[in-house]
Parts: structure tokens; C-alpha cells; sequence
């Protein structure tokens, strides 16, 4: 019995036996991209998002850091289109160049978190007894902190840095996964090509790679859309608090900090980097619903 | 069980609704006030930051009085009659007579007496700098005394101070809320003073009558004070962090004086200069911003580099950009409305030109030198944006500057440790001497300042001038050793005098800020409709 | 009978738990790089004097042994004493966290009367307009940071609309309520689409589709029916929820500036107060799983197939 339950226990326990062996990834993401306009349409802006980002020093003529104080806080123009900011830097220049850590923190810690949870979920699974006992403890533990608090703390020790945040929110982030991964492994492992596979005597660690983690990776993809946007929502809700990102470094949730007290002259400051965070979220979502309803059929009563 | 949520949710919004009524119709003349932060203590004691307490529920020995012209004057308070002996170390103080605390209590010498004793004893004392000049204080600090030998208590009324050192300036720091009389009796008979409103008595013309943790405190009038009646019937004090909130609680209303400190230029531009600029109260905060710069770094210690980022920086258009312009640049550490300001001071040229010539002359490659510039995060974002351009009027010279933030405390562990290379900070003054600023980061007792000033000679000096009893004299010296430390040595960056705003709501009729721009002013200085 | 068992039952396997939780953030206090009472001093603090602090607060002692005092005075109430406010940390706690109970109740209901609304409005009108912006207005709540809703509510409805008090708790529970909107709304979306599928789920999809081709909307009536067995694994979601409203909580009260845990654990990290830091942390968790006891026992006396299994 598991004491505390998260929204990706929703994701159906069984799916990958669900699934079978007949249908490819790819064929299963053509299908999505058939039906569902509206993933498909998340992953592009994603797309263009991170192209923008990373090659936003050749598209903007502003810089990042430095920028004129004499024409701070002006409102959008045709030479700033999101207008300037407390300094007099370009909005859309820093939006693009927090882009890069706001993403970047969306997607490290997840995949650390990912690597952690899926590593000690399927042993849990697998392995079952005390092994079992233990880790899933100790994921119930991790589960019960409020997990803005838990990061908190660990920044607080840490100290401040992205790279730190990407470890805080990585730790904060695994325990989840764990749970998926090792309901996942469970009942794959009834399943009859597993039980041949065990009776003539091939080794656990090969079954594990050949037959359980392949099978879980459609659930553990669209975990993956799905745990980026609130680690994005975290980092934001850190650096909002002053225990995040910090200066000179830059991230939307700082960028909203900084522009907080604007928000009524310069609504522009904080607004910005808001709406980027919720188009970012808002197209995780749709496309982890768009790829859980491609992967997982068991799902699909709409 | 959907049911019941409805309806306990309605019966909420109701319930809560109908609390709104109750609270409007009072007769009281109530001043409400916010503060971004809560006090830790009421005891002066143990802060240095908390005075709105000792300020308003305390009285001191003397105290600082705005005359009409601006200029400042140390008056007398608790204090009838007194005279200084000729070598300037003994002082005789005869006390007003019948002064009682809240409680009834009188207000005697040996409750004087027991205030020095307290201030250097208590267990967290930091606050203790003025009493520690008190002859005998350093044995009482060591334990070899039980009392404090340089104040002697003659009867109730009469007692005589003597000083370790002759100190001209040493009745302007009894008016530092530091030296706030408490009651011996309540202090020693209550477990809570400082901590519980009920145990904190003191003989000022407010009583502390509620204290809800980071929420609000509330004030009420003493209705027994010995001098003249404040206005206010109550004063209450909210907590509320964030300066924007403060800006929309005062717009609808609900505060009758803001601090406009915080508030971005911009908003007090676009709000406050337009809709309330007859109500705002202009004044500034008595004391100098600038920027330090450590003696101890490895590129900090030329002297030549310390004029060129004195020259780097566009000091104008720091206050420009950033302050509105509300302010007045410093060329000095003796700030203006300072007594022993020096307006002749060789003014220090925004010229970045310059400043690379030098950096060249001394033998420096373009971003050769770097350094961190230490921000404390809780300084307020206007402190941040400073920093970041400073950083890029420095980068703009060939000067690498790595700003980090620290948490508050992390960042005052650092700077006592005396390594921080460089920072902003802001001294207001505690009492109105050069020897405050001076003695703070320039004499032989400074200590964690993170400044390492090297020059022996003027730091001897600095200790010196306090015992020059002629004030002229005295001044001349201050003013002769501003010159050495900012023009010759370039030790710091003096920026500018910052104004202290404050706006003024329709329940107020008018309000004198504290003479020094403290945010925690004295209620008795605030009259209502 | 059976039930009462299972309560204990549970009750019981939530003390590994909760001991694990102490340990973990009494580890990650102490044991992690960074060493807290370093950072607590600063990173440049002198050698001996971070050993006398050490020997002060008998940390130069083995970390169990440390440990096992923090636990043994845990359960006689005593969380320490904290640096910053020179009292009880106990005693702390006990001040603030009535606000945060408030504010999380608040949410909670708010949370669960948005998202319970929108999730029964979009499955009566499963794939028309009203779903659509259901589901909509509900995953946006997920979607906007709760600061960015919380502050833009502050600005509208309390200060130009003049309806709700800024900040503060002095004008009683009416100064919840906007706080309670901003963090209900973000935890409003998982509940409605919960809500959703669980119902067309119960109510049979066939069901909903003959109604809809004779040209009848889906009768309240069975809409309540299906609503009384949806609400099952609704119950489990909001028990999640305790722990994002908390997380959650921390935000509104430092933009409304309300007195609870949230405000003391950032009041802890500024101050670098480590026993307040830790103290408030673990009793937030330790109401996360007291919620999710309550939640779980709900859920065994509502659900009588899970009674038989248990």
C-alpha cells in the first residue's frame, strides 16, 4: 500500500502490457500527430522556443547584461517589442536568454530525476521483499515534504547556483518516477514473455534492459512531458522567492521578481516572463496528454 | 457531503463579509503605519536596526530637536539640569523630577545607572558601543566588576558619568535610541521584557499594548506620560514585506503614511509626484552612500585603482536613473546636513577616459582587474539595479566586477570577516558628529567593516579629534581627515545622500520626519485631522 | 470493526515515515555539502570559531548521537530553540500555523468547488463549447504561476475593486479569500479533469452519447448519481493536493503578507536559522501526512470494496 499518491499514478498501472509489440514509437507518434493539432502545435512552439534561445545572440542587437538606464521601463516600441526593462535592457533579449536556464532547469533535473527514479523503481519492482520495502519507504518519505519546502532547504544548503537547483529539484523530483517505474515493472514482470524469459535462465540485469525498460519507456516519455513543467513552475516559484537563480544570472522567475514591483507601471517586466512560463507549461501539457493518448489506448475513451 | 461544502463555503464568504462593518467606525484617531519587516525585539539592547519601539514607548537622557530652518540641536529630555568638567571627562546630570514609567514606577539615577549596566551585560548584547566608553565599562564586560564603577548614583534625582576618554561629541550620542532609559525593577522582576508587550515598560508617551508576530504591533497612548500628549491615539504598526502592497494599501487608504523608500523611482514619479505631490514630505537620510573598497585585495590595495573606479562611475546618473533624482552627490563621508560638512571638497569627476589612462599608466591590461562586488539580497531592488550598473560603468573601464548576493546574515558574516572586496552601503547617522561615521570605518577600533583602511597615521587622528574640546577646532580636524581618506587615499566611493520620502494621507495634517531620515520616526512628530 | 483496523493499520505504517522525514531533512541540514552551520556563520567564518559554535550546539558529537537527542526532544514537544526570534521553536510553530491551516482550507475548498464544477459542466457536455472552456479555464490554473495570479487578483479585486482587504489577517477570515482563489485555482485543473474522466467513466460513455443523439442533455439527476461514486478517487487527488497547497502557501503568504509557516521557514533562510528551518519543515510534512491518513481513512469507509480487501 502506498501512502501517498501523485497525478502519475493516474497513468494507467498496466499500459505497457496494453501496448504489446506490435506498434512502433513511430508509428504510434504519427498517429498522435494525425489526430491531436493541438501536441503537435506545442511541440513546434517548443521547437522554435529553444531554437530562439540558443541562437538568440545572432537574432536580437541587444545584449543581455548591459543595457542604457536612461530609457529604463519604456513601454513596447517598434525597436523593443516587449519593451525595456529596470536596467533599459531588451525584455525579449533577456526572455530568450533566460529561455536557456528556465529550459534548461525544465529539463536537467527531470532527466536526472528520471535516471534516479526509473534506476531504483525497477529494482523495487524486480527485486520486490525488503529491497522493495526500502526504496518505496523511502520514496513515501520524499512524497510526504511539500516539495517547494524540500527544495528550499536543499538550495539552503547548497547554496545559491543553477547547477544546485538542478540538483535540489532533482531530488525533490525522483520519488515520483520511482512509484511509476516500479508499478510498471511489476506487471511486466508477470507478463509470459518475462516469465519464459526468467525460466531458461536468462540474468535479471538483461531482462531488465531487454524487456522491462523498453516497454516502460512509452509511460516513462510522457512522464517525462509531464514532470518538465513543474519543475519549470518550481525553479520560477524559488527564484520568485530569492532562494533560486540569482544575479547577474537570469530566469523567468527571477525576471518576474525583478519586475514584480512594476507590475503596475511596467506590467510589461513581469508579464512577459509570466506568459512565457504559461505557454511553456501549457504546451507541456497538451503534448504529455497528446503523447499519453498516442501511447496509451487503454486511455482513449474520448 | 457536496452540499455541506457549499454551504460552509458560502457561510464563510458571509461570516467574513459581515467582519468588514465592524472595523470602519472608530472615534480613536488611529495612525496606521507599515513596516517591510517585523521587529526581533523591543529590548535596544539587542538591535541595532528595531528603534521604532525604543523611539516611541522610551525616553532618553537628550534628545535631537528639527529646528524651523532644518538645522539640528540636542536638547535636553529626561535631563534638568547637567555640566561637564573641564578635562571633559566628568559629566553631573540632575534628572526631571517625577517621571514615572507606565507602570507608576518613578524614573530614578539608578534606573539610568541599571540602563548602561544592561546595555553591556545582557546576554546578546550588541548595542553596546556608546556605554562601552563609560569609565569601568570594559571591567564590568570582563566580569571583574559587578556594577558599573564610572556612573555614581549621589540620590534619585543626581548622578555623575565619567568617561575612559574625553569625548566633545558624547552628549550627541546620548540621544542614539541605543541610550534608552528602561525601569530596573520591571527588567529584573519580568521574564519577558523586550519579548512581551505587557512586560515592556518604558516612560515614553506610547505603551505597547500588542505584539501578533510578523502580522502587526499596536501602540496606544500613555495616558500618563510626563510630557506633552502625542496626537495619535494608536498606532498601529503592519508588516507587510513587499513595497508594492505598502503603495496599494496607501492609495485605497488603509496606511496614513508611507515610506516611499522602498518604491521604485519610477512609481514615485508616476504616482506620487502627480496624484499626492502636495502630501509628500521631502527629507533626507543624514549619512552617505558609497561604496567600500578593501585595502586587502589584491587590486584594491592600489591606490591608483581605487581613483580610477572613483572616477568610473556615473555617480549623477546612478541617482538619475535609479533615485529620480533625489538626492544630493557626495564627495565626502561627512554628508551633507552632517555637522562639519565640508561643501569645498575637491569634487570627485565622472570621467571614465581618465580613469583607463590611469589604469594604463599604473600598468594594468584591460580586464586584468577583478573583483567580487558583494550584494546583500535583502537590500532592496534598487540596491541590486545600482550594483549592476556600477558593474557595467566599471566593465566599461576595463574593471571586471563578479556581482554575488548573499542572504543578509551570510552577508555580515562575510564582511566581519574583513575579506569582502567590495559593497554598497549606506550610513545613516546615529547622532549628529563626524566621530560616528569616522570612528566607524576610519579609527583604531574599527573592526568587520571589510574596509582595511591602512593609513596608521590618520586612523590615530580619527581617536584623536573626539578629545579636541573646541568644536571649531574639532571640525577643521574631521574635515582635514575627510580629505586625506576620500581625495588623497581614495579609500572609498562616497555617492550621494539619498532623500527619505514619505507620503502623508488625508487622516494626516502633517508630519516631521526624524531628523537623520530614519524609517523609525517619532510618532509624537505626526499631527491629525 | 474491520475499519477501525485498517485506521490503525495505517496509522501505524506512517511512523517509518515520519521518522524517515526527520531524518532526511536532519541529514540534508547537516550532512550535505555546504555544511549548514557554516553557511549559518557564512562561508568565510574562521575555523575556530565555527568549531566553538560546533561545540556549542554539541554538533562536534557523532550525528546520530545528535540525532537521536533531536528525536528523543521531538517527542516531548521540544524543536529547539530558534536563533533569529530567541524562542522556542515549538512555540513559533504553534503562532503560525493557524494561518496556514486557514489558507490551506480555504484553497482546498476553493480548489475543490472549481474544479469538481468544471469537471461535472464538461462531462454533461462532453466535446461542446462548456467543456472546452471548462477544461480550459482549469488547466490554465495548473499553468499560470500562483504569483502571477495571485498578485494580478491583489491588483484587481482588492485594490481597485475595493472588495477584499490587500493584505494582512487583521479583518478575520475575509482576508483569506483572495490567497485562497490564487492557490485553489493552480490546484483546481488536476481535480476537474480527475472529475471528468472518473464520471463519464461511472456514467458509461454510450450512456451520454444516446442521450446526446436524441437531442436530450444528460439529466442532473444521473450527473449526481455518477457524481456520488466519482467522488472516490476524487477524495485521494485532493489528499495530494494538502501537499502542493503547502507548497503553494508559502508563496501567497509572502505576497500577502500573512503570518504562517511559509513565512517562517523564508524568515528561517533569510536568518539562516536552522532550527526554525527544520523544525517548520518537518511540521508541514507532518501535516501532509496527516492528511493523507485522513484522506486514506476516507477513502476505506466511502470505498467498501477496499474495506473487504483490507
Amino acid at each position: 500500500m502506498a501512502l501517498f499518491r501523485k497525478k502519475t499514478d493516474v497513468i494507467s498501472a498496466d499500459l505497457a502490457s496494453q501496448i504489446g509489440e506490435s506498434e512502433g514509437l513511430g508509428v504510434q507518434l504519427r498517429r498522435m500527430a494525425r489526430k491531436n493539432k493541438l501536441a503537435v502545435a506545442s511541440a513546434v512552439f517548443l521547437a522554435l522556443l529553444i531554437l530562439a534561445a540558443v541562437f538568440v545572440p545572432l537574432l536580437s542587437p541587444y545584449d543581455a547584461v548591459n543595457g542604457d538606464a536612461s530609457i529604463r521601463l519604456q513601454a513596447p516600441t517598434a525597436a523593443h517589442w516587449l519593451g525595456t526593462d529596470e536596467m533599459g535592457r531588451d525584455v525579449l533579449t533577456r526572455l530568450l536568454y533566460g529561455a536557456r536556464i528556465s529550459l534548461a532547469v525544465g529539463v536537467v533535473p527531470t532527466l536526472i530525476s528520471m535516471v534516479i527514479g526509473v534506476a531504483l523503481g525497477v529494482v523495487a519492482g524486480y527485486a520486490g521483499g525488503k529491497t522493495d520495502y526500502i526504496i518505496m519507504r523511502l520514496a513515501d518519505v520524499m512524497l510526504a515534504f511539500p516539495s517547494l519546502l524540500l527544495a528550499m532547504v536543499i538550495m539552503y544548503t547548497l547554496g545559491d547556483g543553477v547547477m544546485n537547483i538542478f540538483l535540489a529539484l532533482a531530488l525533490v523530483g525522483w520519488a515520483s518516477v520511482a512509484r511509476v517505474a516500479r508499478s510498471e515493472t511489476i506487471s511486466l514482470k508477470e507478463t509470459e514473455y518475462v516469465q519464459a524469459a526468467r525460466s531458461i535462465g536468462v540474468s535479471p540485469g538483461r531482462i531488465i534492459l531487454r524487456h522491462i525498460l523498453p516497454n516502460c519507456l512509452p509511460a516513462l516519455i510522457v512522464l517525462f512531458t509531464l514532470n518538465i513543467p513543474s519543475a519549470i513552475l518550481s525553479e520560477s516559484s524559488l527564484s520568485f522567492l530569492g532562494v533560486g537563480v540569482k544575479l547577474p544570472n537570469s530566469s523567468w522567475g527571477l525576471m518576474v521578481n525583478m519586475g514584480r514591483q512594476f507590475l503596475y507601471n511596467a506590467p510589461w517586466i513581469s508579464l512577459a516572463p509570466s506568459a512565457a512560463i504559461m505557454l511553456v507549461v501549457l504546451s507541456c501539457n497538451f503534448l504529455g496528454d497528446g503523447l499519453r493518448d498516442a501511447l496509451d489506448p487503454h486511455l482513449n475513451n474520448e | 457531503m457536496r452540499k455541506h461544502l457549499a454551504f460552509v463555503l458560502v457561510l464563510a464568504m458571509f461570516m467574513s463579509l459581515a467582519a468588514i462593518p465592524a472595523y470602519a467606525a472608530e472615534e480613536e484617531k488611529v495612525l496606521n503605519l507599515a513596516a517591510e519587516s517585523d521587529i526581533l525585539t523591543m529590548d535596544v539592547a539587542l538591535t541595532t536596526d528595531d528603534y521604532f519601539i525604543p523611539h516611541n514607548v522610551f525616553d532618553r537622557l537628550f534628545e535631537i530637536k528639527v529646528q524651523p530652518d532644518g538645522s539640528t540641536e540636542i536638547v535636553p529630555s529626561l535631563v534638568a539640569d547637567y555640566s561637564v568638567s573641564e578635562d571633559g571627562l566628568t559629566y553631573t546630570f540632575k534628572l526631571v523630577e517625577g517621571v514615572t514609567f507606565s507602570n507608576g514606577e518613578a524614573l530614578t539615577a539608578s534606573d539610568v545607572k541599571y540602563t548602561f549596566e544592561h546595555l553591556l551585560t545582557v546576554p546578546g548584547a550588541c548595542n553596546y558601543d556608546i556605554a562601552q566608553e563609560v569609565a569601568g565599562a570594559q571591567a564590568l564586560l570582563d566580569g571583574e566588576a559587578e556594577e558599573l564603577e564610572g556612573i555614581v548614583v549621589e540620590d534619585d534625582y543626581n548622578f555623575t558619568l565619567t568617561l575612559e576618554a574625553a569625548n566633545a561629541g558624547y552628549l550627541a550620542e546620548l540621544t542614539s535610541p541605543a541610550m534608552s532609559i528602561i525601569d530596573k525593577e520591571t527588567v529584573e522582576s519580568v521574564d519577558g521584557f523586550g519579548m512581551e508587550p505587557a512586560d515592556t515598560i518604558g516612560s515614553g508617551p506610547y505603551i505597547v499594548s500588542e505584539w501578533v508576530p510578523n502580522d502587526h504591533f499596536t501602540l496606544t497612548r500613555n495616558e500618563n506620560y510626563w510630557g506633552e500628549a502625542p496626537d495619535a491615539d494608536v498606532v498601529v504598526m503592519n508588516v507587510v514585506p513587499d513595497a508594492n502592497t505598502q503603495n496599494l494599501m496607501f492609495q485605497s487608504g488603509e496606511l496614513d503614511i508611507i515610506d516611499l523608500d522602498a518604491l521604485d523611482a519610477s512609481i514615485i514619479d508616476s504616482v506620487y509626484k502627480t496624484t499626492y505631490a502636495d502630501s509628500i514630505v521631502p527629507g533626507y537620510r543624514v549619512g552617505v552612500t558609497f561604496m567600500s573598497m578593501n585595502e586587502n585585495n589584491e587590486f584594491l590595495s592600489d591606490v591608483n585603482v581605487r581613483k580610477a573606479v572613483q572616477m568610473a562611475i556615473d555617480r549623477q546618473g546612478l541617482l538619475d536613473n535609479f533615485y529620480g533624482g533625489d538626492g544630493i552627490i557626495q564627495n565626502g563621508m561627512i554628508a551633507t546636513g552632517v555637522w562639519g560638512h565640508n561643501e569645498d571638497l575637491e569634487p570627485i569627476v565622472y570621467d571614465p577616459e581618465g580613469a583607463k589612462a590611469l589604469l594604463a599608466e599604473a600598468g594594468y591590461e584591460e580586464g586584468e582587474i577583478s573583483f567580487e562586488f558583494s550584494l546583500d539580497s535583502s537590500s532592496g531592488d534598487t540596491t541590486a539595479m545600482v550594483y549592476q550598473q556600477i558593474a557595467q560603468d566599471l566593465a566599461a573601464v576595463g574593471i571586471n566586477v563578479d556581482i554575488v548576493s548573499y542572504d543578509e546574515s551570510a552577508w555580515l558574516d562575510f564582511r566581519r570577516t574583513e575579506e569582502m572586496p567590495a559593497f554598497i552601503g549606506t550610513w545613516t547617522m546615529d547622532y549628529n558628529d563626524p566621530a560616528n561615521i569616522l570612528g566607524t570605518f576610519f579609527s583604531n577600533s574599527t573592526s568587520g567593516r571589510s574596509l582595511n583602511y591602512a593609513d596608521q597615521e590618520i586612523k590615530d587622528r580619527v581617536d584623536a579629534a573626539s578629545s579636541i574640546m573646541d568644536d571649531d577646532e574639532r571640525m577643521a580636524e574631521y574635515q582635514a581627515i575627510e580629505e586625506a581618506i576620500v581625495v588623497e587615499d581614495a579609500a572609498v566611493v562616497p555617492l550621494y545622500e539619498r532623500a527619505h520620502l514619505f507620503c502623508i494621507g488625508e487622516k494626516v495634517e502633517s508630519f516631521v520626519p526624524h531628523w537623520a531620515g530614519f524609517s523609525n520616526f517619532f510618532v509624537r512628530d505626526v499631527e491629525m485631522k | 470493526m474491520s475499519t477501525l483496523k485498517s485506521i490503525i493499520r495505517r496509522v501505524i505504517s506512517s511512523i517509518p515515515v515520519l521518522i524517515g522525514v526527520v531524518l532526511v531533512i536532519y541529514l540534508i541540514l547537516r550532512i550535505l555539502p555546504g555544511n549548514a552551520i557554516l553557511t549559518m556563520m557564512g562561508e568565510h567564518a574562521r575555523e575556530d570559531v565555527v568549531q566553538q559554535i560546533s561545540a556549542e550546539l554539541g554538533l562536534d558529537k557523532p550525528w546520530y548521537v545528535q540525532f537521536w537527542v533531536y528525536v528523543t526532544g521531538l517527542f516531548t514537544g521540544d524543536m529547539g530553540t530558534s536563533i533569529k526570534y530567541h524562542k522556542p521553536v515549538s512555540e513559533l510553530i504553534a503562532a503560525y500555523f493557524p494561518v496556514t491551516i486557514k489558507l490551506s482550507v480555504m484553497a482546498a475548498l476553493v480548489a475543490w468547488a472549481v474544479g469538481i464544477l468544471c469537471g461535472v459542466i464538461s462531462a454533461m457536455r462532453k466535446d461542446r463549447l462548456a467543456d472546452r472552456l471548462g477544461m480550459g479555464f482549469s488547466l490554465l490554473g495548473i499553468s499560470v504561476p500562483v504569483f502571477m495570479t495571485a498578485m494580478v487578483l491583489q491588483y484587481l479585486l482588492a485594490y481597485k475593486l475595493k472588495w477584499f482587504p490587500i493584505q494582512g489577517t487583521k479583518e478575520g477570515l475575509v482576508c483569506y479569500v483572495l490567497p485562497a482563489i490564487a492557490l485553489g485555482w493552480s490546484s483546481a485543473g488536476s481535480v476537474a479533469r480527475l472529475t471528468r474522466s472518473t464520471l463519464l467513466e461511472v456514467m458509461g460513455s454510450d450512456y451520454i452519447d444516446t442521450a446526446r443523439a436524441k437531442g436530450r442533455s444528460v439529466p442532473g439527476a444521473v450527473v449526481f448519481h455518477a457524481l456520488r461514486n466519482a467522488m472516490i478517487p476524487v477524495i485521494t487527488v485532493m489528499a495530494i493536493q494538502i501537499s502542493s497547497l503547502l507548497s503553494g502557501a508559502v508563496i501567497t503568504e509572502t505576497i500577502f503578507s500573512l503570518p504562517g509557516i511559509g513565512r517562517l521557514c523564508i524568515d528561517a533562510i533569510s536568518g539562516r536559522d536552522v532550527p526554525l528551518l527544520q523544525g517548520s519543515v518537518i511540521f508541514a510534512t507532518v501535516l501532509v501526512i496527516a492528511g493523507n491518513l485522513v484522506a486514506d481513512c476516507l477513502y476505506s469507509v466511502l470505498d467498501p470494496r477496499i474495506r473487504k480487501e483490507g
